[in-house]
C-alpha cells in the first residue's frame, strides 16, 4: 500500500527554496490518470467449468480458497451450490472437466476428485440447523437427489421440512440406485444424518399418492409441496414373454436391500444405458456371467462413457446390433428369440435407428434377463391440471412451479432418467423459487452466469505441462469381485491440493498478485490479499491485463472526459 | 614515526596540501595522480595507510572520478578532499558544476600548470582561471604556509555557504620547494574547524533526492542562491580570517596589502609570483624611494569588488601580473580588476601585463621593468594586452 | 548446484519471496508499459529501505521525480551521465566514514551510462571491487533522448540513428563478459518476466560484499516500437528465444545458467517489436545463428563450472 505525502508543494521565490534541488515531496502529488485511454477493470468471468456444471458449481472460487489453506471457505462455497460433494464427487459424471481449459496444456484438471476430498472433508461438519426459523413448512415428496437437496436448501433458510420417502430407507435412486460399489451407503446415510442434524425430519414409507396419503392432504399440510420422486417407470418392450424380465432398477433395489444372490449364472441385461451398465457390473460382482444386449452399436450407447469403460474393462459380454422379439421359458432357461439389427436413418433423438435384418433371428439361453431399456417418471398420483397432454408434469424450468399453487416438482421427475448434479440444481432452484413463493415473489430464474472464458483468453505463459494425480483404483481382478468395496480411492490431501493447484481459475481472481507485481506505476494495491487498482494513478499501459493467467482483468475505454480517477 | 603536527616542518608545498589535509581531518580522499600534484595524494595515501588519517582513499581512473567520487561522499556527508592540476581539472570541468550545483563542501587542490598542446608541466593559472564560472571559490597562495592554511580555511568556509572550494598553488615553484611550515596541533585546528555537519544530505531511510529535474519556474532561483552563497562568502572571509589568526596565529583576508599606504603605483599578483614582485617592490622602494606596493589577490571567487576598489580608488597606476591568457581577450587577472574599477569615477590607468606562460621565469628584473613600463605610459595607453618576455 | 526456482507461480499469493514493500511511489514520469520503472520498482523491493541511490542522466532521471518531488522511498542523488558508478563508490565510502557501513549502495543506470559514456568508470569501480551493487537497465538504446543507437543495441534494429535503411550492424557488447573479466565478484543478468530469479539475484548481491552488477533487460514500448501492454511479454520472448539468457557469474568464473527453457524462434521476439519488422528473412536468420552460437557458449561456460549442464531449470513458469 502507497502512502506518503501528496502534497503540492509552491514556492514563492529563493527565500523558500532549499539551497539545492533536495526533492521532499512525492510524486503522489501528481495524478497521472489522465494519461489513462484504457482502463483495466477486475471483472470476475466464469471458468468453463462453471457453466458446464448444471448446478453451476464455482469451481474455480472454491478451489482458490482450498489453495489459500482456507478448507471450511471452500466447503462453504461448494455448498452454496451443491450440498452433496461428496456424492457428486464420486457419481457425477464431472461435465465440468469436459470444457477445463488446462485440457489444451495438458488434462483437465480432477474436479470430481477434489470435489469428493472436499465433500468427505465436509461429510461430519455439516448439519447446524438454521439460526431462524421461519415457521413456514415444506413437504418434499421423495429423498432422492433433488428431494435432500430441496430439503438442505429449505432447511437452510429456516423453513421446517419433513421428507416422505416410500422405502424404508432414505436416499432414493442413491442409495436404491447406485450400486455400492460406486457409491458406498455409508457416505449417503451420513449425508442424511447430517441433514437430520439440520432438523429436516424424514418420514419414511410413506408413499404418497397412495390411499393413504392422498397428495390433497400433504398439500393442506404443508405450505408447498416439492415433488422430486424420480422416474420409475420402466418403458415396455412390448414383446411376448417380457414379463419373464426382471426390472433393472427393482434388482438394482434388492441388491441395495441386501440381497447377494444373483437371479442366475448367466445372465442377460437388455439395454445400453447407465442402468444397464449398473445392472451388468453388479451381475458381475455377485458372481453371476452378464451379457449385455443392445440393438445399435457402442457408439450409439447411452451409458456415460466413463460407465462404459469399467464395464469393458470388467469384461462384461456385450452383444450389439441385436434384440430380442420374445422370449420364453424353456426349463429353468430364458430362451430369448434375437433378431441381429442394422443402422438406418436418423430417428428423433440424432441417432440412427435400429432396423432389423430380415431373416437374422437366432436365439440365445440365459438362466435370466433383466430389463434396462429406459424409465420415465410416473404421474398418475397428480392432479389433472398439473399435466399436459402427453401425461408429464408442467413445470417451470427455472422454478420447478407447476399450475397447481403451491405444489413444486423437479429432477427425473420432470426430466425422465438424468444425474444426480442435474438433480441437485433441480432441489435448489426449486428450494429458492419456495422461499420467494413464501414472500409472494417469483423467481424470474437462475442468476446468468458472467462471460465464459475461452482457452485463448489464458495466458498459458503462466502454466507448466502438469499430469494430473489419478485416483487409485482396486485392480480389475480384485474389483469383479466385490460389491461392497468402493472401486475408486479419493486423493491424497496432498494430491488434492496438487491438483487444485493445476486449476487456471478461469475468470475468477485466485489473487496471484500478477497485476500487482508487474504494475510499472506501482498502481494496484494489495490488500485483503486482493488486488485494488488505483485509478488516480494507473496510466492504463494494459500489462495487468495481458498477464492476468486468468483474464479476470479487463480493459475497457476509458470514457471521454471521465478520466481523472472516476469510476466509470 | 616523528610527531606529525604541532611542530614545524620543512616541506615541499605540495606536502603542505597533504598536512593541511590531515589537520582538516578529511574522511574521503580521492584522487588521479598527475604531475606536478601527485606527491600530495601519495603523502595522503601514506598518511590514510599508516591510520595517521582515518580517511578512506579511493585511488580512481581518473580525475572525472576523482571529482565524481568527492561529490557521491560529499553528497553521503563526508568532508571530501581531491588534488588535481591542468589538464586534470579540465577532466573534471563537468563536475566541478555538479558539485557546486549540489551544494557540496569539496575542497580542492590545483597545482597550477600549463594546458597541452604542446606540452608543458610548469606553473601557469590557465588551468584554474578557466574553471571561473562553475561556482566554485578560488584562492591563490603564495606559500607553503598559506597553502596549508588555505586547506583548513577553505573547509570552513565552504562548509559554512555550501560551495566548494579550490587553492591554488604554483607547479614547482610551490608544489616542489621546500619551506618551513608550522603544522598546527591538531586540537587548535579542531578549535578553528568544527566537524562538517551537513544540513543537505543522504540520510538512509530517510526520503529526499538531490538534484532533481528543474523547471525554469526554480532553475534561476537556484542560480541566484549560488551567487547569494558567494556574496554570503565574500563577507564572512574577512571574520573567518581574523578568526584563524586567533586561534591559529595568522590573519588572512580576501587579500593582502603590502607597502601600499603611500603607493601611488600598485602591482597586483596572484600566486607565488606575489613573492618575487614584493621583493623587486621592496628593493624598488629602499634604492629608488619609489612609492610602489603590492596587492596580492587571494581570492579569485567571490571576486572581491569592494576591497579592491577601496585599495586600488585614487592610485596613479595599476599594473596587473597575468600569469595566463584568456585567448582573444587577454590576461584574465586584469580584466577582473578593471571591470572591478569601472564603477569608479577616478579610477587609474590599469596595465594589464601577461608573463610567465607554461612556467617562464619571472624574475625580479622583469617586475622592475614592468614598473617602470608601467610609469612611462600615457594614462590612455591602455592595449589589452602588454606582452612581457615574449620572444615576438 | 544451486536449484532456482523461476517464476514458480500461479498460485495464492505466489509472489512470496517478492517484498509487499514499496520503494516507488505511484505518479511518477514513466511511459505506459515503462520497463524501466517496473524495474526500478522490483529492485528496490528486493533490496529494502537501507538503501542509497544514485542516478546518472538516463529515462530514470525523470521517472524518479523532477524538483520538489521524488518518487523514492530511499534517498537518491542524481548524477553526471558517466559517473553513476564512482559516485555511488563515493556514496559508499561517504556513508561508510558516516556510520552507515551496512548501507547498500546502489548504482542505476541505462545502457548508455553504463555500455557507453559511463564505461570508465564503471571498469574502474569493477576493477577496484567498490562495494556497490550497479543495476544497469537495459532498454538498448538512448530512449531518454528519443531512441539513438547505443553499444547495447542489438543486431539488425532500427533507431533514430540507424535508421532502416541502414539498421544497427554491429553486436550488442558483451557486457556481462566484460564485467566478468573485471573478477567481481557477482555479475547477473535477469529481466522482468522471471521477477523471482530477479529478486533472488538482487538479494544475493545484497549479500555479498565488493562490486556487484546486474545486467537487467527493460523493455521500452515507445523504443521498441511496441503496445504498452507487452513489456512483460516481451521480455519473456527474450528469455524464451534464449537471445537473453538467464545467468550469473561469481567471481568472474563459475558460470551458472539459471533457465534452459525450450527455445522458441527468434521471430517470436523480433516480430513483437516494430524496432525490427524491416528485418528481412535472410536478416531474420542470421539473428537466429548468432542466438545460436551464444546460447551455446553460455552452456559450455556452464559446462565448464558444473562439468554437466544437466540440472539445469528447463521451465521458467509454475
Amino acid at each position: 500500500m502507497n502512502t506518503g505525502k501528496s502534497k503540492v508543494i509552491r514556492y514563492k521565490g529563493a527565500h523558500d527554496l532549499p539551497d539545492l534541488a533536495f526533492s521532499t515531496g512525492t510524486t503522489l502529488a501528481g495524478k497521472t490518470s489522465g494519461w489513462r485511454n484504457l482502463r483495466p477493470v477486475l471483472m470476475e468471468k466464469s471458468g468453463p467449468c462453471i457453466g458446464a456444471c448444471p448446478a453451476n458449481v464455482p469451481i474455480p472460487h472454491y478451489i482458490t480458497a482450498l489453495r489459500q489453506g482456507n478448507m471450511d471457505e471452500a466447503v462453504r462455497i461448494i455448498l452454496t451450490r451443491n450440498p452433496f460433494p461428496s456424492i457428486t464427487g464420486r457419481v457425477c459424471p464431472h461435465y465440468c472437466e469436459v470444457g477445463c481449459n488446462r485440457k489444451r496444456l495438458d488434462e483437465a484438471v480432477s474436479i470430481r476428485a477434489i470435489e469428493r476430498f472436499m465433500g468427505d472433508y465436509a461429510l461430519e461438519k455439516k448439519g447446524a440447523p438454521p439460526g431462524k426459523e421461519t415457521g413456514k413448512t415444506v413437504g418434499i415428496v421423495g429423498s432422492g437427489p433433488a428431494g435432500l437437496t430441496a430439503a438442505y436448501y429449505l432447511r437452510k433458510l429456516g423453513h421446517t421440512v419433513v421428507v416422505y420417502e416410500r422405502s424404508q430407507i432414505p436416499g432414493g435412486v442413491l442409495r436404491e440406485g447406485i450400486p455400492a460399489y460406486r457409491l458406498p451407503p455409508m457416505i449417503v446415510d451420513k449425508e442424511i444424518e447430517s441433514l437430520k442434524r439440520m432438523g429436516i425430519l424424514f418420514q419414511l414409507g410413506v408413499e404418497v399418492g397412495n390411499g393413504r396419503h392422498p397428495v390433497d392432504a400433504l398439500m393442506k399440510q404443508h405450505n408447498a409441496v416439492f415433488f422430486a420422486i424420480g422416474a420409475h417407470q420402466e418403458q415396455e418392450m412390448k414383446i411376448p414373454g417380457e414379463d419373464l424380465f426382471i426390472s433393472g432398477l427393482r434388482f438394482l433395489e434388492e441388491v441395495a436391500h441386501g440381497r447377494r444372490e444373483p437371479p442366475g449364472e448367466r445372465v442377460a441385461v437388455i439395454g445400453g444405458g447407465n442402468v444397464a451398465m449398473d445392472v451388468a457390473r453388479t451381475l458381475l460382482r455377485l458372481g453371476a456371467t452378464p451379457t449385455i444386449l443392445y440393438r445399435r452399436t457402442e457408439k450409439e450407447m447411452p451409458a456415460l462413457q466413463e460407465e462404459l469403460k469399467r464395464a469393458r474393462e470388467d469384461g462384461i459380454e456385450f452383444l450389439f446390433l441385436t434384440t430380442p422379439v420374445s422370449a420364453e421359458k424353456v426349463y429353468n432357461w430364458i430362451v430369448l428369440k434375437m433378431v441381429k439389427m442394422q443402422l438406418g436413418e436418423k430417428d428423433k433423438s440424432g441417432r440412427p435407428r435400429p432396423v432389423p435384418v430380415p431373416g437374422s433371428e437366432y436365439e440365445l439361453h440365459f438362466d435370466a434377463v433383466i430389463k434396462a431399456v429406459g424409465e420415465y417418471p410416473d404421474t398418475s398420483i397428480f392432479p389433472s391440471e398439473a399435466l399436459n397432454e402427453k401425461g408429464w408434469l408442467i413445470v417451470n424450468k427455472n422454478t420447478g412451479a407447476t399450475p397447481v399453487r403451491g405444489l413444486f416438482a423437479g429432477g427425473d421427475l420432470v426430466d425422465g432418467p438424468s444425474t444426480v448434479v442435474e438433480a441437485i440444481a433441480w432441489g435448489r432452484k426449486s428450494a429458492f423459487a419456495i422461499d420467494a413463493f413464501f414472500r409472494g415473489e417469483t423467481v424470474a430464474g437462475e442468476e446468468k452466469l458472467p462471460k465464459t472464458v475461452p482457452y485463448k483468453a489464458i495466458n498459458f505463459d503462466y502454466f507448466l505441462q502438469t499430469p494430473g494425480h489419478k485416483q487409485l483404483e482396486i485392480p480389475v481382478a480384485k474389483r469383479i469381485h466385490t460389491y461392497l468395496q468402493e472401486e475408486v480411492g479419493g486423493l491424497t490431501f496432498q494430491e488434492v491440493l496438487a491438483e487444485a493447484s493445476r486449476c487456471f481459475s478461469c475468470g475468477h481472481c485466485n489473487a496471484c498478485g500478477n497485476c500487482w507485481l508487474f504494475c510499472p506505476d506501482a498502481a494496484i494495491d494489495w490488500t485483503d490479499n486482493a488486488p485494488l487498482i488505483n485509478y488516480d494513478f494507473c496510466k492504463g499501459c494494459g500489462i495487468c491485463a495481458v498477464e492476468c493467467p486468468r483474464s479476470v482483468i479487463t480493459l475497457v475505454e476509458e470514457v471521454p472526459g471521465r478520466a481523472g480517477g472516476k469510476d466509470v | 614515526m616523528s610527531k606529525i603536527t604541532g611542530t614545524t616542518k620543512v616541506i615541499t608545498g605540495n606536502h603542505a596540501v597533504s598536512y593541511g589535509a590531515l589537520l582538516s581531518r578529511v574522511q574521503v580522499i580521492s584522487a588521479y595522480p598527475i604531475t606536478p600534484q601527485t606527491q600530495i595524494v601519495e603523502e595522503l595515501s601514506e598518511f590514510v595507510a599508516d591510520g595517521v588519517l582515518p580517511a578512506r582513499f579511493i585511488n580512481v581512473e581518473s580525475e572525472h572520478s576523482a571529482m565524481s567520487a568527492c561529490i557521491g561522499a560529499s553528497a553521503a556527508g563526508a568532508r571530501a578532499f581531491t588534488a588535481t592540476s591542468s589538464q586534470g581539472l579540465a577532466l573534471m570541468h563537468e563536475m566541478l558544476h555538479w558539485a557546486a550545483g549540489s551544494r557540496l563542501p569539496i575542497v580542492l587542490a590545483n597545482v597550477n600548470r600549463a594546458m597541452a598542446p604542446p606540452w608543458n608541466i610548469w606553473t601557469d593559472q590557465t588551468d584554474s582561471l578557466s574553471q571561473r564560472d562553475t561556482g566554485w571559490l578560488q584562492v591563490y597562495c603564495e606559500s607553503n604556509q598559506e597553502v596549508l592554511d588555505s586547506v583548513i580555511f577553505s573547509f570552513k568556509i565552504s562548509e559554512q555557504v555550501l560551495l566548494p572550494s579550490m587553492l591554488v598553488l604554483d607547479a614547482f615553484v610551490l608544489s616542489h620547494t621546500y619551506e618551513p611550515v608550522e603544522i598546527y596541533p591538531q586540537q587548535r585546528v579542531d578549535e578553528f574547524l568544527p566537524p562538517y555537519d551537513p544540513k543537505f544530505t543522504l540520510r538512509p531511510s530517510e526520503e529526499g533526492t538531490m538534484g532533481g529535474l528543474s523547471a525554469p519556474d526554480t532553475y534561476f532561483e537556484f542560480r541566484y542562491k549560488i551567487q547569494q552563497a558567494m556574496e554570503k562568502a565574500i563577507a564572512l572571509l574577512p571574520k573567518e580570517g581574523e578568526l584563524f589568526g586567533e586561534i591559529l596565529g595568522r590573519r588572512y583576508g580576501l587579500v593582502e596589502e603590502f607597502l601600499l599606504e603611500d603607493a601611488d603605483t600598485v602591482l597586483v599578483t596572484s600566486g607565488a609570483l606575489t613573492s618575487t614582485a614584493k621583493f623587486a617592490v621592496h628593493r624598488l622602494r629602499q634604492e629608488k624611494k619609489k612609492k610602489v606596493g603590492v596587492l596580492k589577490m587571494r581570492y579569485f571567487r567571490p571576486f572581491p569588488f569592494e576591497t579592491v576598489r577601496k585599495i586600488l580608488k585614487g592610485r596613479k597606476r595599476v599594473a596587473v601580473l597575468d600569469r595566463n591568457l584568456s585567448f582573444g581577450h587577454g590576461g584574465i587577472w586584469s580584466s577582473e580588476i578593471k571591470s572591478a574599477l569601472y564603477p569608479l569615477k577616478d579610477r587609474p590607468p590599469v596595465y594589464g601585463y601577461v608573463l610567465g606562460l607554461g612556467g617562464r621565469d619571472v624574475t625580479p628584473k622583469d617586475i622592475l621593468e614592468i614598473i617602470s613600463d608601467a610609469e612611462h605610459r600615457d594614462e590612455l595607453d591602455m592595449p589589452e594586452i602588454i606582452w612581457k618576455g615574449v620572444k615576438k | 548446484m544451486e536449484k532456482t526456482s523461476l517464476n514458480h507461480r500461479v498460485d495464492t499469493f505466489t509472489w512470496k519471496e517478492i517484498d509487499e514493500l514499496e520503494n516507488v511511489y505511484p505518479g511518477h514520469l514513466a511511459c505506459q508499459g515503462c520497463g524501466a520503472s517496473l524495474a526500478m520498482r522490483l529492485v528496490l523491493k528486493a533490496l529494502g529501505s537501507n538503501t542509497v541511490m544514485t542516478v546518472p542522466a538516463c529515462c530514470s532521471t525523470l521517472i524518479v521525480g523532477t524538483f520538489p518531488y521524488h518518487s523514492l522511498k530511499v534517498p537518491m542523488f542524481h548524477t553526471a551521465f558517466e559517473t553513476a558508478a564512482i559516485t555511488a563508490a563515493g556514496i559508499k565510502a561517504g556513508l561508510s566514514v558516516r556510520g552507515y557501513p551496512d548501507t547498500t549502495v546502489l548504482a542505476w543506470g541505462g545502457d548508455g551510462g553504463t555500455f557507453d559514456i559511463g564505461f570508465a568508470a564503471l571498469s574502474g569501480a569493477a576493477e577496484r571491487n567498490e562495494d556497490i551493487i550497479y543495476v544497469c537497465y537495459d532498454n538498448e538504446a538512448y530512449m531518454n533522448t528519443g531512441i539513438q543507437r547505443s553499444s547495447a543495441t542489438p543486431w539488425g534494429a532500427w533507431t533514430t540513428t540507424t535508421p532502416e535503411r541502414h539498421p544497427e550492424d554491429k553486436p550488442k557488447k558483451d557486457i556481462v563478459g566484460i564485467l566478468a573479466a573485471h573478477r567481481v565478484p557477482y555479475v547477473a543478468t535477469a529481466t522482468l518476466a522471471y521477477p523471482q530469479d530477479l529478486t533472488r539475484k538482487v538479494k544475493k548481491a545484497k549479500d555479498l560484499k565488493g562490486f556487484r552488477f546486474i545486467h537487467l533487460l527493460a523493455p521500452c514500448p515507445p523504443g521498441w516500437r511496441m503496445e504498452s501492454e507487452l513489456t512483460i511479454l516481451s521480455s519473456r520472448l527474450a528469455v524464451e528465444t534464449r537471445i537473453f539468457p538467464l545467468y550469473e557469474v561469481e567471481n568472474g568464473k563459475r558460470y551458472t545458467l539459471n533457465y534452459a527453457p525450450k527455445g522458441r524462434p527468434i521471430t517470436d521476439y523480433l516480430s513483437t517489436q516494430g524496432r525490427f519488422k524491416h528485418l528481412t528473412p535472410e536478416q531474420i536468420h542470421y539473428i537466429q545463428q548468432c542466438v545460436d552460437e551464444n546460447w551455446a557458449e553460455v552452456m559450455e561456460k556452464h559446462r565448464l563450472t558444473h562439468r554437466t549442464t544437466e540440472g539445469i531449470p528447463a521451465s521458467g513458469y509454475q
